[in-house]
């Protein structure tokens, strides 16, 4: 088959499950048009009973379509030429409990086909990879749920697949795996592949896709760019180190010059990056775990692929991705919200230039706001912060207790080592 | 068809953990040298020897049988239960491929279990002369009649005669107008026909009565045994129940004419009715050509009724007893095959309960087919119509496992399983109907939906 623009396309998509009698009942996916670029981090967004995963058993050929068509790279998915270059991740590792975590990566990678030499190099490196070095030869039956969720992601990516379709790939993982899995999939993206991730977990969801759809009643409610769907245009924020009392000051008195209202908080670190940190610490340590290790990065032969997607696309595409920030230690940044106002009048001439330079490079924080709308209300992360603004702003300091509740941080931008 | 094989492998290994498999395994292994001990048949060591084999290869028989049905309904129900099937299906391995897999990974099991507990048994089978005490006699019997492996020929009734000479005497009964007015046409035909039937078996006092036996090749060793096998029948049972006759083997139609070509073997037989007897001869009393004349007399002094000679058959040694108890392991091994399939094919669209109760229904009636067939035809002219377009069918098209087609039959009684019925068995068994049950099971499997959820 002639190779298609996207990677997914599902044309009328619809599913209807039927009663014991054969009689119409559940209308699982309803009428669904889904065109997944390739080289795409898609974020399947829905509650519980969406339809999300049965779009999935759809595009695998698990279920068959009362209604419509699904393309996966090109064909359908029961083709071998195609599901070969597929790497699928259920929603629960559905493992023989009897094989040993070797063993199981063998037995997948024998479905493909592979020789022996090819599979011992990819499962060494797989199991590497996601952690699970110690426990080759332990039974998959007797792992956690997040050791089972590793094997799984490991599975679904043996035959270094074109696409990967997961489902809840980090439902049952600890923090640091959820971390890794993260990274991992920018990581395969920027290598050219296309992922196609079914998740509730929006945090997940926020940090890694390009794009993501939400549905609901197996009906696509909203779909687009994480960044255009969730940007705040009306608001500007700004992140500096801590700042003196008096400075603070002198930002309001320059922000009430503009008539705009402001709110000064300490961002709170995000608990993961807390969690990660701690874990971190304590491994370099070398302090003893039966548990999973810390996996070591990405598997060499899963980068055999060309990469296609130039380095930079992604930040363009989602937001900011400093090259590599180092974890900190401290955190004394006082991040500084405005309102719209601020950014419409303009008395204060260098602050504005600032303002407005830094506005590209510079999501701006949020505050939560009402919770009815699933995706829209999350945070939006702060990476980056001006130099020269900072230094301004340090220039002009002033005491002020004005801190509220500290809503902000910095996720995406905020890798590990 | 490595990845056929890769799904055998697992099929192997999942079996394995299944506790049947076990219990299975533990239980042969202490019932098969138990029964070795305990089994004394009539006293003989023939008896004992034909006791343990044949209740020992029926117990391996229907455990693996039993073991065969659970395991092909358990692997792939079970793997479709636990959502396992997922992460297979979406690889890329057609469906036809996994049930190949499946079938593989039982059959192959379903060969070492059968290799390992056959050898038991033929260990155990071979070790009994030497536990038991015995008579040297008893011994040589025992090698003669079961340690043996022997060709069997019968005697064949001329059906078409027979029913000729029924007709014929229904023409003289017509012309005579001797027909009983209540009876029909074919009832009656059907009385003279079986009339006919015992007439030929029949042998009035002082009466002799010859049977020809040609292509009977023994060995060419000198010590190679001749045995006649028969079952007495009388038109009245003698007060002691004993038959007296005298059998005569050997070149009897040249002796008729005055030559001698053969031996002729005089042999006095003395046995109850209704039970199968067997005495040997040596094997030159059998003509360059392969004739054996078989005549019995009727001595008038010793018997006052009519006897019937049945089930008359001429057995003599063709091969040894390993080849020939490899051969019925082999017939076994056909049964396995066909339940494995079956059992995968039933899971690819029943549930495993279901599955489970179909096989066995398909067993039992397998083990009993020929039974059924028989009992049916016997029952004949009120049900036939109904009998031929819906029964019938549906029997053939089940396997079985009865008659011809049981393994003890051929160990107990030393007889050979011919290559050539063999090949029909599993051509039959497992090209034909094994084969089509799986081609369905593909198709069913080809087009189910494996995450298909009840609402």
């Amino acid at each position: 088959m002639a190779q298609s623009q996207f990677a997914i396309e599902t044309i009328s998509l619809t599913k209807v499950f039927p009663d014991w009698w054969g009689r119409p009942r559940v209308v699982a996916v309803d009428d669904l048009n889904l065109q997944i670029r390739r080289n795409e981090i898609y974020g399947f967004l829905g509650p519980n009973g969406s339809g999300k995963t049965t779009t999935i058993k759809l595009l695998l050929n698990l279920l068959y379509p009362t209604r419509g068509a699904a393309l996966v790279l090109g064909g359908g998915s029961s083709d071998p030429a195609i599901s070969s270059r597929i790497g699928y991740l259920p929603e629960e590792s559905y493992l023989y409990r009897y094989l040993t975590a070797y063993e199981t990566l063998d037995f997948y990678g024998r479905l493909f086909g592979f020789p022996s030499a090819v599979r011992k190099g990819r499962i060494e490196t797989l199991l590497d990879m996601v952690g699970l070095a110690g426990a080759g030869n332990r039974q998959v039956g007797t792992f956690s749920k997040g050791m089972a969720r590793r094997i799984g992601l490991a599975q679904a990516l043996i035959n270094d697949p074109d696409l990967l379709i997961l489902d809840e790939p980090t439902s049952g993982m600890d923090p640091m795996g959820t971390r890794q899995i993260k990274d991992l999939l920018v990581e395969l993206a920027r290598r050219g592949k296309t992922i196609f991730l079914c998740s509730h977990l929006l945090a997940d969801v926020e940090d890694v896709c390009d794009r993501i759809g939400i549905l609901y009643g197996g009906k696509m409610q909203v779909e687009g760019p994480v960044r255009q769907l969730l940007e705040q245009t009306g608001k500007t924020q700004i992140q500096t180190p801590r700042l003196s009392d008096a400075a603070i000051s002198r930002i309001r008195e320059i922000l009430r010059q503009e008539q705009a209202e402001c709110e000064i908080i300490h961002p709170m670190d995000k608990l993961e990056g807390f969690f990660v940190r701690t874990v971190t610490k304590a491994r370099q340590e070398m302090q003893p775990t039966s548990g999973v290790g810390a996996g070591s990065g990405i598997s060499g032969f899963l980068a055999g692929k060309e990469i296609v997607r130039q380095p930079g696309i992604l930040d363009q595409l989602v937001s900011v991705r400093p090259a590599q920030t180092t974890v900190k230690t401290e955190v004394d940044t006082t991040a500084v919200t405005t309102q719209p106002a601020a950014s419409q009048s303009l008395p204060h001439q260098d602050l504005l230039q600032m303002l407005t330079t830094s506005k590209t490079e510079v999501p701006l924080p949020l505050t939560p706001t009402e919770s009815s709308s699933a995706a829209a209300q999350e945070e939006k992360p702060v990476d980056a912060v001006k130099e020269d603004l900072l230094q301004q702003l340090l220039d002009r300091r002033k005491k002020t207790d004005d801190t509220t509740t500290p809503t902000n941080h910095g996720t995406r931008g905020e890798k590990s080592e | 068809m490595k990845k056929v094989w890769a799904v055998a492998r697992n099929t192997i290994a999942q079996a394995l953990r299944m506790r049947i498999a076990g219990v299975v395994i533990i239980l042969l292994l202490i019932l098969l040298p138990m029964m070795s001990m305990i089994m004394i048949g009539d006293g003989t060591l023939l008896g004992k020897l034909q006791t343990f084999s044949s209740y020992g290869l029926s117990l391996v028989g229907l455990m693996l049988c039993v073991l065969t049905i659970a395991i092909s309904t358990f692997t792939l129900s079970d793997e479709i239960k636990r959502q396992q099937i997922f992460m297979v299906v979406t690889k890329p391995v057609c469906r036809w491929q996994i049930l190949l897999g499946k079938f593989l990974g039982v059959v192959i099991l379903d060969v070492f279990l059968l290799l390992f507990f056959a050898s038991v048994v033929y260990v155990l089978t071979c070790l009994i002369p030497y536990m038991a005490e015995t008579s040297p006699q008893e011994r040589q019997r025992a090698q003669n009649e079961f340690f043996t492996a022997r060709e069997g020929l019968k005697t064949v009734v001329d059906e078409t005669e027979l029913r000729g000479r029924a007709e014929e005497r229904y023409r003289q009964l017509e012309k005579d107008r001797r027909l009983p007015e209540t009876m029909s046409q074919t009832d009656v035909l059907t009385q003279l026909f079986n009339e006919e039937r015992i007439r030929e078996q029949s042998i009035e006092p002082a009466k002799s009565r010859r049977w020809d036996f040609k292509g009977v090749r023994p060995a060419a060793d000198p010590n190679t045994m001749i045995f006649v096998r028969y079952k007495y029948d009388a038109s009245v049972t003698p007060p002691d129940g004993q038959i007296y006759g005298l059998w005569s083997i050997g070149d009897l139609q040249s002796y008729e004419q005055g030559t001698l070509t053969t031996p002729i073997y005089n042999v006095p037989r003395d046995a109850p009715t209704r039970v199968v007897q067997e005495f040997a001869v040596p094997a030159n009393a059998v003509t360059k050509e392969g004739y054996l004349g078989v005549g019995f007399v009727n001595s008038p002094e010793l018997n006052a009724s009519t006897v019937m000679v049945q089930d008359l058959e001429v057995l003599y040694k063709v091969g040894t007893f390993t080849d020939n108890y490899c051969r019925t392991i082999l017939l076994l091994l056909i049964r396995l095959i066909f339940l494995a399939a079956l059992g995968i094919t039933l899971t690819t669209w029943l549930s495993f309960p279901v599955a489970v109760l179909v096989c066995v229904s398909v067993f039992a009636v397998g083990t009993i087919n020929g039974f059924i067939v028989e009992s049916l035809e016997s029952l004949g002219t009120g049900v036939g119509m109904v009998y031929q377009f819906t029964i019938q069918p549906l029997l053939s098209l089940l396997p079985r496992f009865d008659g011809d087609f049981s393994p003890t039959k051929y160990v107990v009684s030393g007889r050979i399983v011919r290559w050539l019925f063999l090949l029909r068995a599993a051509g039959e068994t497992i090209g034909l109907k094994a084969l089509l049950l799986m081609l369905f099971g593909m198709l069913v499997f080809r087009s189910r939906e494996v995450a298909k959820t009840a609402v």
